[in-house]
Order: structure tokens, then sequence, then C-alpha cells
């Protein structure tokens, strides 16, 4: 895939997240994968189509995805990932694709996207490209958030 | 859910047939036809229809008083009237006379049931919309996709999912539908089933010869195919409303659980002599 692809998607996040009450998230790692993601609990899997085809992965353990949705319902505890909590990062995951897909609209692309899947187990894999494809992994108040992006230009 | 029923009343067979044309392989199924207005009457008394198309010009009667008739009977009825002209006086009295939709000759396909199913919504509901019109494409898709990707037969089965989670332990294809309505097909199985029917895809006598990722790229392609041919039987219908898909995403790994929370989710299970095919195919509400 394209490296300038990437760019969007972690624009959206530095972005979307300090308006929803985090700190300026910090982009720690970048590198090139090409086996399948393992899911670090939570994954959402949101697809892309029309001239950006491809699927991006929200990765992050069960105590991040806690702590995200905590965060976003203006601190109220979250014990459990229970429904709310996984509605709260599924519609995370949301803003940060549809801003991600504006951010390509203005680089010239016609893009749709789907409504998030949200997954959750242990260790299982995640195959969203049979080639190469980027993973970049943002600090959020010292947690981690993985974006796994496997997104080309048609 | 039954198909909702309707009655077109057109003096023309012409036009009797293209309307009926039109409603193929749609949850609407023509229940009467009525050539004019006593007729029509007599038919709606006789079958109840859900629905009606009206022309304007009958023989013994415009369509206006035949509805003005058939609403006096049943005020709940829904009535398209189909009509060369229309204006804003036919409108009016047409509206007086209880008349809910107007189209004018020729119709599209699109524009007839697209009417039809927003008359429909309040009286059979938005479930029930999404089942008949666009979850039933994808239980035909994966009946015959199974069928022509590894000849077996199956039994299939269509059912509404209130689940909050879909249970996996195997493998799931998750595939992205963009347009309308936005959602999501998954189609799911156990290791086993994947095995089974990769090998026979690939011509491969017993599963233990398949190659690492080989059965999951199997199904993964299996997925795609058979997710694909629902989105086009729905296409074929709605012409105007371009459904697409996203490449697939794959799932492997076993006591996985997928929410898909705010979708109206819908699971169709094919049972096969090598196991059991699901596809939970799931539609964004409120669209």
């Amino acid at each position: 895939m394209d490296a300038k692809l990437v760019n969007p998607f972690v624009d959206a996040f530095t972005s979307v997240m300090p308006q929803m009450g985090f700190q300026e998230p910090k982009r720690t790692k970048l590198y090139v994968r090409e086996k399948n993601a393992v899911s670090r609990g939570v994954s959402v899997i949101v697809g892309f189509t029309k001239q950006i085809r491809g699927n991006v992965v929200y990765n992050m353990s069960v105590d991040t995805a806690k702590f995200i949705a905590s965060t976003m319902m203006m601190g109220m505890p979250v014990n459990d990932f229970d429904t709310m909590a996984q509605s709260a990062i599924s519609e995370m995951s949301n803003m940060l694709t549809a801003n991600a897909a504006t951010n390509l609209t203005g680089m010239g692309f016609e893009v749709d996207i789907s409504t998030p899947s949200l997954t959750i187990g242990e260790n299982f894999q995640v195959k969203i490209s049979d080639t190469q494809y980027l993973t970049v992994e943002m600090d959020l108040g010292g947690q981690v958030v993985e974006l796994d992006i496997a997104v080309d230009q048609q | 859910m039954e198909k909702v029923k309707v009655m077109v009343v057109d003096d023309s067979k012409v036009s009797r047939a293209m309307i009926k044309g039109h409603l193929a392989k749609t949850n609407f199924e023509v229940c009467a036809e009525a050539k004019n207005a006593a007729e029509a009457v007599a038919l709606y008394e006789e079958n109840r229809p859900g629905i009606i198309t009206m022309d304007m010009n009958l023989p013994d009667a415009d369509g206006i008083e035949c509805s003005r008739r058939i609403h006096a009977i049943d005020p709940d009825v829904k009535i398209v009237m189909i009509s060369a002209m229309k204006d804003a006086s036919l409108v009016a009295t047409g509206r007086e006379a209880g008349i809910s939709a107007f189209l004018q000759k020729p119709i599209s396909t699109n524009d007839l049931i697209d009417t039809m199913m927003v008359l429909c919504q309040n009286k059979v509901g938005k479930i029930a919309v999404l089942r008949e019109s666009y979850a039933k494409a994808f239980v035909r898709a994966l009946q015959q996709g199974i069928f022509s990707m590894i000849g077996v037969h199956s039994e299939v089965s269509l059912e509404l999912d209130d689940r909050r989670f879909l249970d996996v332990s195997g493998i799931a294809v998750i595939i992205g539908l963009t347009g309308f309505p936005m959602g999501r097909a998954i189609v799911y199985m156990d290791v086993d089933t994947m095995n089974k029917f990769s090998a026979i895809m690939l011509n491969k006598d017993d599963p233990a010869g398949l190659e690492e990722d080989e059965a999951s790229d199997t199904v993964e392609e299996a997925a795609n195919i058979m997710v694909g041919r629902g989105v086009s039987n729905i296409n074929d219908v709605f012409k105007d409303k371009e459904m697409r898909i996203t490449p697939p995403g794959t799932i492997y790994g076993t006591n996985i659980r997928i929410a898909s929370p705010k979708l109206t989710t819908f699971r169709i299970t094919a049972e096969t002599r090598i196991g059991k095919i699901y596809l939970n195919v799931g539609f964004a509400e409120g669209e």
C-alpha cells in the first residue's frame, strides 16, 4: 500500500480524540506488516470501498477500550466492557473513520465506509490484506491504540 | 412474514403485465388484477390486498372514483395511482379519495418499489422490509453459492438475530456493505467445516492435504463471492441505490465475539453434510 494513505488516518486520530476529552495523542511506532494482525482484545474492523479499497482495524486491549469508553462518557466508571462501552468504542471508530474518509476526499479520492464490526476475544488473528500493510501505534494518555491500515488506491 | 399482497387495477392487459413484471423478485405479490372499477371493488373485498395500484382511466369509472369506493370499505388501504398524466389538481382530488401516492407512466421499477416500500413500512414494519427485500437476497446467494462452489445441497433458514453477540470459534469473514442500506455481512463456520469446504473446493481428497492458510483463504474467497452475489441480487431489483461491498476482513480463533451495535441483523443458516455455514447480515437502522 501507499504510505501517503496512512496520514489521513493518523491525522483523524490526532484531531478527533482531543475533541472527546483525550490528551494529544502521539504516534509512537510505524511499521510494515506482512502477517496477520493479532487482536489485542478488542478489534474494530471498518471497510472502505470506491476509489480507496481495504480495511482498517482499531486494535486495543480491553483495558484500553474501557479507558476510552470511560473518558468518552465524561469519566463515568466503566468496570465491564459492557454494551454501553461497546457502543462508545464503535462510535469512536465511526468518527475516526468518517474523519479519515473526509481527509481522503480532500486528497481527491471518492470513498465509502462500512459500519464498524467490533470483535472481542483473546489472541485471535485478523487478516485484512494479502500483501504488506502498515501498522501505526498511537499513545493515548499512556494507553496504546494500534491502527492496522490496509487500504489501496484503485 | 407473508408477502405483501398487491391488487393491480388497469384496463390494459399490457400495463398489468408490466406492473407484475416490476414486482417480480420482490416481496410484493400480485394477488388480483382488475380491469374495471366494479371488478376492483369486488376483488378488493375478496382478497384484501395491502396495496393497490390504480390506473386513472377505467371503462366504468375513473381511478379516483374507484379509489373512493375502496377507501370507503377500508380507510387504511394504500393506493398508488399510476397514470399517464399527473398534475396538481389530480393529486389534490386523488388525496381526498384516499390515494397515498402518485406515479406517472412510464414507471420505473425503482420508483414503484420504493413507493410501495414506504407505504408498507407502517403496515409491515421496517424489519419486515429489510427481511423480505434485503436479507432474502442473501439467503439465495448463500444456498446457490454453496451449491455452485462445492456442489453441496443445503437446508437454509432465515431468522431475525437479536443476540447481542455473534459467537465464533473458527473463521469469520467480515464484508462491509456500503450504499443503501449500509451494513455488513459476516460468513462464519467452525474449523472442521472450513477445512472440508476448502478441500472440496480445491479438489483435494483429504483436508489434511491443505497448506497453511489455504483453507482460510478459500473460505474468504467463497464468502466474498456469496456476499457479492447477494448484493447483486439486491442491485438487480433496486437499480438506483447501488450497494457495494468492501474487501473482506477475516478473523480466526476461538471464542471470538462480534458485536454490531445499532444494526438490525439476520442470521441465515445453511445446514450441509459438511457442517453449518452461517451468513449474518446486518443493516444500519434509521436509514
